[in-house]
């Protein structure tokens, strides 16, 4: 009678993460028979009770892409690669999606020094750099406790010298994550959602017109003056758009 | 010879002649004061040779004619006297003191020049200053002697301006007459009037105009009038533009005084050509007024009213859409710049198509200007036409006006097929490289799924394990102190470890002496000392004897002195556990035995 408790227990904990892992395989199913917008659906379901990950905001985004609906599409790739910056599938499927939309803009270029430093602090992922961070302090104490306590004084030598290059190479990595955090903060993006967005030099909708962009396009948030957005393109052009125009990353 | 003498004579004679005259130059004019637009004339006399006259600036004179050259020789008494005469004929544009300049000329190389001549000009009589200036120059037929004066009277062409102060952009008629009393024969036109800065137009398409002659009267003088030429004139710039006067050459009959009775009866009269030309007139154009100008205005002047229309609210994209503005009024229609427009910035304009439908009608230029726009809008979305917007100026109330249409409701909705329009940097993007036909497959695996806002890097748990090491290494580094801080004093740990053993050993030992058994004390401490030899050298206890435990000990490099005083004390605990022993207490064999034990543990 008792392990009957024990199991019903068991069975109403486990069956939220099974239910889920049935809807994402469900999800997964429907992608590839082809159903996009049932597989859009039932994503749109997972994101709805609260789950992320860099894998379901993929996938979400290319059932967008396949519904042809663009600008959604580069939305959840860009989603996907805040949580996972160098994953190559996400990097190639934002370029692809990007050739879709209207406005042809070119990037202005970076800096190198910039470049390589974006490169560096988004080489991983931040849930792969917090463990890996974690490890690394972790592996430098347990060596350094192992210096304390050998007596042979090559090992001493060569333990200390290791544990201070895990130690080294752990606050790098918690350095790396601490940057990526801050770099995604204050890096707002958004993408446009409206077909057609005039924008205009001040936040004043009887501003002057600088120049249109269209959906899909991915602008860099600047700032936020009640329900205008200053934003700014790819090629360094600045201006003002209403904020219900876009949808933030 | 003599012939020759003679010649040289008459030369020199003549020389003499020359020397002797007193050569003057002068400048003359009939009067110094005249009257605005009155003519006349101003004649540089100089009697004898000379060459290369220079003119003098007339400043504030017109030149109607000249300079016209006279030379006269006339031989009185012998006395031979030439003169050149240059004369102008001059009209005073406006009132004001006037200086007629120097005239110069060379006179067997010495220059010689004239006096200026002061001239006050006044104004002159508004119908009397028309009919004098009007025929201005009257070349003289080649044939017959003409005075000016003479024809002026009844021949002359004058050019009738409706308005002399206007607007830039506002009409003028000017209309070329033509007042004569006396019979024409022929006419030709010589040049019609350049008109620069003025845009013109013909009052009268007809090519070969009918001349339509009346009566006028001119200061109580009848004449017949006929309209030679209309003209519609737009003035194209402000400040004073001037008419260009009009040319024509007219053949007239005139009378001539007779010469003979037969001609008297008959009447004499002989053919003039005359040339005449009309007397130009000055149109002040003012400039439009600043204040109020509109930004978008386009240069009309007049008065219009404005239409627009679009023939379609709703399309799909890419599909064309026309507009049409259509500007009908009264005034320079064909001089409108293009109307200033303001289109959603996703519509593919072009340029206008403009159709003019221009109608002279009575003298004003009216009707109407067509725009017609082609648009195509390129994405989806509803948008708003602004209004269209055109501005002109009034000049009879002297306002800008500004006319404005409805703005347009365009629901555009999805095209058929989306074409990339470029709207920043048109086609400067390069064509991207195939990369792949499609999109990269989603992810079956690896997903790890989280809930939404549980950020691992920066929690509490991730700081956590972040400090495990840390504070591992940290109680790991207290924990060695402890340990060296116990285990400074060598000596005292080892004896304090060796008595542990020893105690342990010697437990049962110690139970006897307490209770002052000497013989199971002795038999305890004996099989004490052989249990931890045993336990030591790990010797079964069965197999331990003195000699196995001596050559055990000695393998084991322990000194000989103690073994031997291991050997004594174990006989001599043999002993005791059957005789009873004197000369050392039991707490002193156990001390002893306690004290070998240690040294053995330092031994070994």
């Amino acid at each position: 009678m008792k392990y009957k408790h024990f199991l019903y227990l068991l069975i109403f904990l486990i069956s939220p993460l099974l239910s889920f892992a049935n809807k994402d395989l469900m999800a997964d199913a429907q992608y590839a028979k082809g159903q996009y917008k049932e597989a859009r659906v039932s994503y749109q379901a997972l994101l709805n009770e609260g789950y992320q990950s860099a894998a379901l905001y993929f996938n979400m985004g290319n059932a967008c892409y396949k519904l042809d609906d663009i600008p959604s599409a580069i939305l959840y790739y860009e989603k996907a690669r805040h949580l996972s910056p160098a994953d190559e599938d996400i990097n190639f499927n934002i370029r692809f999606a990007n050739q879709k939309t209207t406005d042809k803009i070119d990037e202005a270029p970076e800096f190198f020094l910039n470049k390589w430093w974006h490169g560096f602090i988004l080489m991983f992922s931040l849930s792969t750099l917090s463990i890996l961070s974690i490890v690394f302090i972790f592996l430098s104490s347990l060596v350094l406790i192992g210096y304390l306590f050998t007596r042979s004084v090559v090992l001493k030598k060569t333990s200390f010298y290791i544990s201070i290059v895990l130690f080294a190479i752990g606050l790098v990595f918690i350095f790396m994550g601490n940057r990526q955090s801050a770099y995604f903060d204050s890096h707002k993006q958004a993408i446009v959602f409206t077909s057609t967005v005039t924008v205009k030099s001040s936040p004043a909708s009887a501003a002057k017109t600088l120049f249109v962009i269209h959906e899909g396009t991915k602008v860099d948030v600047l700032e936020t003056i009640s329900n205008r957005i200053k934003i700014k393109l790819a090629n360094g052009s600045e201006g003002w758009i209403g904020a219900g125009d876009v949808k933030e990353i | 010879m003599n012939k020759k003498l003679y010649i040289l004579s008459v030369l020199l004679l003549w020389a003499s002649v020359l020397f002797a005259q007193n050569t003057t130059f002068t400048a003359a004019v009939a009067k110094t004061e005249v009257a605005v637009g009155e003519q006349f004339e101003v004649a540089f006399t100089l009697n004898g040779n000379g060459e290369r006259f220079a003119a003098p600036g007339f400043g504030g004179f017109q030149i109607l004619s000249g300079p016209n050259v006279s030379t006269s020789m006339t031989s009185i008494n012998g006395s031979t006297t030439t003169s050149i005469s240059y004369s102008y004929i001059l009209a005073a544009d406006r009132e004001g003191d006037f200086v007629i300049g120097p005239g110069s000329l060379y006179v067997n190389g010495h220059i010689m020049v004239t006096r200026p001549i002061r001239m006050h000009v006044v104004k002159g009589q508004p119908q009397r200053q028309m009919r004098r200036g009007v025929p201005q120059q009257q070349q003289q037929a080649p044939i017959e002697q003409v005075s000016a004066a003479d024809v002026s009277k009844n021949l002359f062409i004058k050019a009738v301006v409706d308005k002399t102060n206007v607007y830039q952009g506002e009409q003028i008629n000017v209309n070329y007459r033509l007042y004569t009393r006396v019979g024409i024969l022929e006419n030709q036109l010589d040049k019609l009037p350049d008109l620069n800065g003025f845009w013109s137009q013909d009052a009268n398409d007809k090519k070969q105009m009918q001349v339509v002659w009346r009566t006028e009267v001119v200061n109580g003088t009848k004449y017949n009038v006929a309209d030679i030429k209309q003209t519609i004139l737009f003035p194209e710039h402000s400040g004073n533009l001037t008419i260009d006067p009009l040319g024509m050459t007219f053949v007239v009959r005139q009378q001539a005084p007779a010469r003979d009775v037969m001609e008297q009866f008959f009447g004499s009269f002989k053919d003039v050509k005359v040339k005449l030309k009309s007397q130009p007139v000055t149109i002040h154009v003012k400039p439009l007024p600043y204040a109020g100008k509109p930004v978008d205005f386009g240069g009309a002047v007049g008065t219009f009213k404005l239409d627009a229309n679009m023939d379609k609210t709703a399309l799909k994209a890419n599909e064309a859409l026309n507009l049409n503005v259509r500007v009908t009024g009264a005034g320079n229609i064909m001089l409108f710049k293009t109307i200033s427009t303001n289109f959603p910035l996703d519509f593919e304009k072009y340029d206008p198509k403009v159709t003019d439908t221009i109608s002279k009608e009575g003298g004003r230029i009216s009707g109407n200007r067509l725009y017609n726009y082609l648009l195509i809008p390129r994405h989806e979305g509803k948008y708003t036409v602004d209004p269209i917007k055109f501005s002109y100026f009034n000049p009879a109330t002297e306002r800008y006006v500004t006319l404005s249409s409805k703005p347009f409701h365009v629901d555009v909705a999805k095209g058929d097929k989306e074409v990339n329009v470029s709207a920043l940097s048109p086609a400067d993007k390069q064509d991207v490289k195939i990369l792949d036909k499609d999109i990269r497959y989603i992810k079956n695996t690896n997903k790890n799924l989280n809930k939404l806002g549980n950020e691992f890097f920066g929690s509490v748990g991730y700081y956590l394990l972040l400090l495990l090491g840390p504070v591992l290494f940290i109680g790991a580094l207290f924990y060695r102190k402890w340990h060296q801080r116990h285990n400074s004093d060598m000596v005292k740990v080892r004896s304090r470890k060796a008595s542990k053993i020893a105690a342990r050993h010697l437990a049962n030992a110690k139970k006897e002496l307490t209770t002052k058994n000497a013989k199971g004390y002795y038999e305890a401490l004996f099989k004490g000392i052989y249990g931890y030899l045993s336990y030591k050298l790990n010797i079964p206890y069965a197999n331990l004897d003195k000699e196995t435990i001596a050559e055990t000990l000695r393998s084991k490099s322990v000194s000989e002195t103690l073994i031997t005083q291991l050997q004594d004390t174990l006989d001599f605990c043999d002993m005791a556990r059957f005789a009873p022993v004197s000369g050392i207490s039991e707490q002193e064999v156990f001390d002893k035995a306690k004290n070998m034990i240690n040294d053995i543990e330092d031994e070994i």
